[in-house]
């Protein structure tokens, strides 16, 4: 028999990451939390970020989970925080990534871009720097990001387009934001951004604390997501509009059969099951990254991650606990 | 004939993954797309992949040779391969 045969029919696309998560040698993905530290106090912020946690990734740790990163051919990762850019060796991990031929993204609120960054961004060949731009006026973009600049972030965008780096845009929907979806999106392209991300607020770390003040209607959601669809066929071909249209809980009740190939490292090097969920799984100082993505697989079996998932899809409010983290292998 | 900067292939023990970073999307493949896969990295030919499958494989050269070319097709309308 011609092993050949039927090879098209086995390159399929699964779209999202790791639907088979369990033929997977390695992750495809880290999502790296790299400090907690931020100059800015979000009403939405995922990851309740501020100070810096006492027990963070020292450099020399965090240039060892990049070797590890290597080692086992993981071709993608994002750089998010806290802000990342306060990070005194954030560059350096950066290049470590980058001239190891690995994707890198980075999340940042984009204060902290100028020229010289920028600059120097464009010398790493990253595949993006999403810039997180929540409205498409000062007005609204600052009342979600307390102590932001809005004309900054857009400088940052600028800077950063002139000098020829991929760029994309973070929007948030909330209450505050979400009649001027349009216009930001309208922005965004003028700007000139590779392209515009959005997609429902997850009802995670200070977003679920703030959930009344900042979560749209569902009019709301259905009008944004009209506007959405029209900016796509808008945009077509000459801007990326994405938009993601399921909630947290519609992606829990997913991912608890479809683990993705992807693992979230947070700043202290302990290993996330995913976002919303507070289960640990590994720690980088006392695993290695190859021995915890076999605890990850393990993870999504154990009765009290299926448990707690359960629990948390008929009742949302436990998402609350997505940050008081629960150590599934304590030591 | 290069995959793009962004588009990244690993090897598996089931095949090969393409996973291309820029869309976010997810590409497995079988073994013999797995060994192609490997083949068009090293830079080679569809010629010389097509003499290397054939001392590997059995079956008929020509046909393996239009399986060939139709896998990097289909790679190339995916963007995941530039000719």
């Amino acid at each position: 028999m011609n092993k050949a045969q039927g090879i098209i029919d086995e390159l399929e696309d699964i779209s999202i990451t790791g639907s088979n998560v369990e033929d997977f040698e390695s992750p495809l993905f880290i999502a790296w939390q790299l400090n907690s530290a931020c100059n800015l106090d979000c009403l939405h912020c995922c990851e309740e970020a501020g100070h810096k946690m006492p027990d963070e990734l020292s450099r020399e740790e965090a240039i060892d989970f990049c070797r590890q990163i290597i080692d086992l051919k993981i071709p993608y990762a994002a750089i998010s925080g806290g802000e990342p850019m306060l990070c005194p060796h954030f560059f350096e991990l950066a290049e470590v990534f980058t001239s190891n031929g690995i994707s890198l993204k980075v999340e940042t609120n984009g204060m902290f871009i100028g020229d010289k960054e920028a600059k120097r961004f464009a010398k790493l060949g990253m595949r993006s720097i999403q810039i997180s731009v929540d409205g498409a006026t000062a007005e609204t973009h600052e009342v979600m990001r307390k102590r932001g600049d809005f004309r900054k972030s857009l400088d940052a965008c600028k800077l950063l387009i002139e000098n020829g780096v991929n760029t994309e845009i973070v929007f948030v929907p909330t209450k505050f934001n979400i009649h001027e979806i349009g216009k930001a999106i309208d922005m965004a392209y003028t700007l000139g951004v590779y392209g515009f991300y959005t997609g429902k607020i997850m009802r995670i770390g200070r977003a679920a604390q703030n959930w009344d003040l900042l979560c749209p209607t569902d009019e709301q959601y259905a009008e944004a997501f009209e506007v959405l669809k029209a900016k796509q066929v808008q945009y077509d071909g000459k801007m990326k509009v994405y938009y993601y249209p399921y909630d947290v809980v519609d992606e829990l009740k997913y991912r608890l059969h479809h683990p993705a190939a992807s693992l979230l490292v947070i700043p202290n090097g302990k290993v996330k099951l995913i976002g919303p969920l507070p289960f640990l799984c590994g720690d980088l100082r006392r695993q290695t990254l190859k021995d915890i993505w076999q605890r990850y697989k393990k993870a999504w079996k154990e009765k009290a991650v299926i448990d707690f998932t359960n629990r948390v899809i008929n009742d949302p409010q436990l998402l609350c606990e997505s940050n008081r983290w629960v150590d599934l292998y304590p030591e | 004939m290069v995959f793009p900067k962004y588009v990244k292939v690993r090897q598996e023990r089931f095949g090969a993954v393409v996973f291309d970073t820029l869309k976010e999307k997810v590409f497995v493949s079988n073994p013999t797309g797995a060994d192609i896969l490997r083949l068009l990295g090293e830079e080679k030919s569809i010629g010389d992949i097509c003499d290397e499958l054939s001392r590997s494989y059995d079956g008929n050269p020509a046909q393996l040779k239009v399986e060939v070319n139709n896998f990097v097709d289909e790679l190339r309308k995916r963007e995941l391969f530039i000719i």
